[in-house]
């Protein structure tokens, strides 16, 4: 059967048996939502298309690892997208100069050398869309900061000045409310 | 568990999902889930939550060099890859690169390497190092690979046989890559046969095949010898 036909779950074998046509009807399906959210992260064209092709390749040669128990194939390979974009994002951290003050790299600078105004202003201009867009500002916040910003709690706690237990009852209930609406779309 | 315990651990679960705990945290939050059904189902209930902010964000149009250049990447590792595993297979199971190897290896005993002797030049000459490789069961074709400088001569002895309208070519392979030695050879009537290897600089392997007349681009039948270089 042609790999067109077969589902994400079906391609993962074939990949891991190095055939490239599988490999490509894998990146046709999930390239651009993965390159949308690397440049959502990075915010910029050519480290986000970096990020995919290390993301990709790394799947391309341990394509074997996906482990179906922890979700679908396009999720784990967000996952990848995500943490590999968030990993460029904090390694350009440590690179920026502390008193550069040019915004297009002011934009990839993380905690600690970023101010709580700047990293507010940097993820609150950025629009909010879908379910995240829906939730009340505070929620949407914290969830902002650290799925795109990749902070930690406790770099969220710092810049927010709100204790740690506070920001993580504020992702919670943003997930929830979230999940909610998820499965009400379901219903 | 309390019920402000549990819903502490609630919470641990939402920033573990986001990605936000230390590592030593995050592995806290695996063995409390790992022992805890409330916590999986909370995990599991969560968890598409987490997966839509990441479906949820503005398309952006890659560049279609993105795509060729994944797929450029992809199809050389393919192309990487293919001798070496041609040559694990040689090795294993001494089946060919395509399945017309039956063609040459009726005639021809596969050789098998036993081992390398090196030694240095006597002659006061340039350093000098020999490899010899023995066959797996007798009579099997015998190998030695006589190097001087970046070059080398490659003896075979035993080679019986050989259907009149084949050749032997003698293949060397270079970072996982197999190329053929411009000569083609054959053996005389006591079955011996030797080819000049050109340059033997960064030459991992060195096989030889059986091929039609007029040699062929990529071998066509199991390699009737396979030497590995020493490093």
């Amino acid at each position: 059967m042609k790999p067109e036909r077969l589902a994400d779950e079906e391609l993962m074998p074939l990949i891991a048996d190095k055939q490239p046509d599988a490999f490509e009807v894998f990146y046709d399906r999930h390239g651009k939502v993965a390159f949308s959210l690397a440049y959502r992260i990075v915010g910029e064209r050519a480290a986000a298309e970096d990020v995919i092709q290390e993301a990709f390749i790394s799947v391309w040669r341990s394509g074997a690892r996906f482990d179906r128990a922890k979700g679908s194939v396009r999720s784990w390979m967000l996952g990848i997208v995500r943490n590999r974009a968030i990993d460029l994002l904090r390694s350009k951290t440590g690179r920026a100069p502390l008193d550069f003050d040019d915004d297009s790299i002011l934009e990839q600078r993380r905690a600690p050398q970023m101010t709580e105004a700047e990293a507010l202003r940097n993820e609150t201009a950025e629009e909010v869309r879908g379910a995240i867009g829906e939730l009340p500002g505070e929620q949407s916040k914290v969830i902002e900061l650290a799925y795109f910003g990749g902070f930690s709690h406790s770099e969220i706690s710092d810049m927010l000045g709100i204790p740690l237990g506070t920001v993580k009852g504020r992702m919670r209930l943003g997930l929830e409310k979230i999940r909610g609406e998820l499965a009400e779309g379901l219903a | 568990m309390s019920g402000n315990e549990h819903e502490r651990w609630k919470d641990e679960i939402a920033a573990y999902l986001l990605g936000t705990l230390a590592p030593g945290e995050a592995a806290d939050v695996e063995r409390h889930v790992a022992g805890c059904q409330d916590c999986q189902r909370e995990m599991r209930w969560l968890r598409p939550a987490v997966e839509r902010l990441a479906e949820d964000v503005e398309l952006v149009e890659p560049s279609p060099d993105l795509r060729i250049k994944v797929m450029a990447e992809v199809r050389e590792d393919v192309k990487r890859a293919a001798p070496e595993r041609e040559r694990r297979s040689l090795f294993s199971g001494l089946t060919g690169w395509r399945p017309v190897a039956a063609i040459a290896t009726v005639a021809l005993l596969v050789a098998v390497v036993a081992g390398y002797t090196i030694r240095d030049g006597e002659s006061g000459g340039s350093p000098e190092a020999t490899t010899v490789a023995t066959a797996g069961k007798p009579p099997g074709v015998t190998a030695t690979m006589v190097s001087s400088g970046d070059s080398g001569t490659l003896k075979l002895e035993n080679v019986r046989n050989m259907p009149p309208d084949r050749v032997l070519e003698a293949w060397v392979q270079r970072e996982g890559t197999v190329e053929p030695v411009k000569a083609l050879f054959v053996p005389d009537r006591q079955g011996r046969a030797s080819t000049t290897i050109p340059d033997t600089t960064g030459v991992e392997v060195v096989m030889v095949t059986a091929e039609p007349r007029g040699g062929s681009d990529s071998p066509t039948s199991a390699a009737m010898v396979t030497l590995e270089m020493p490093e």
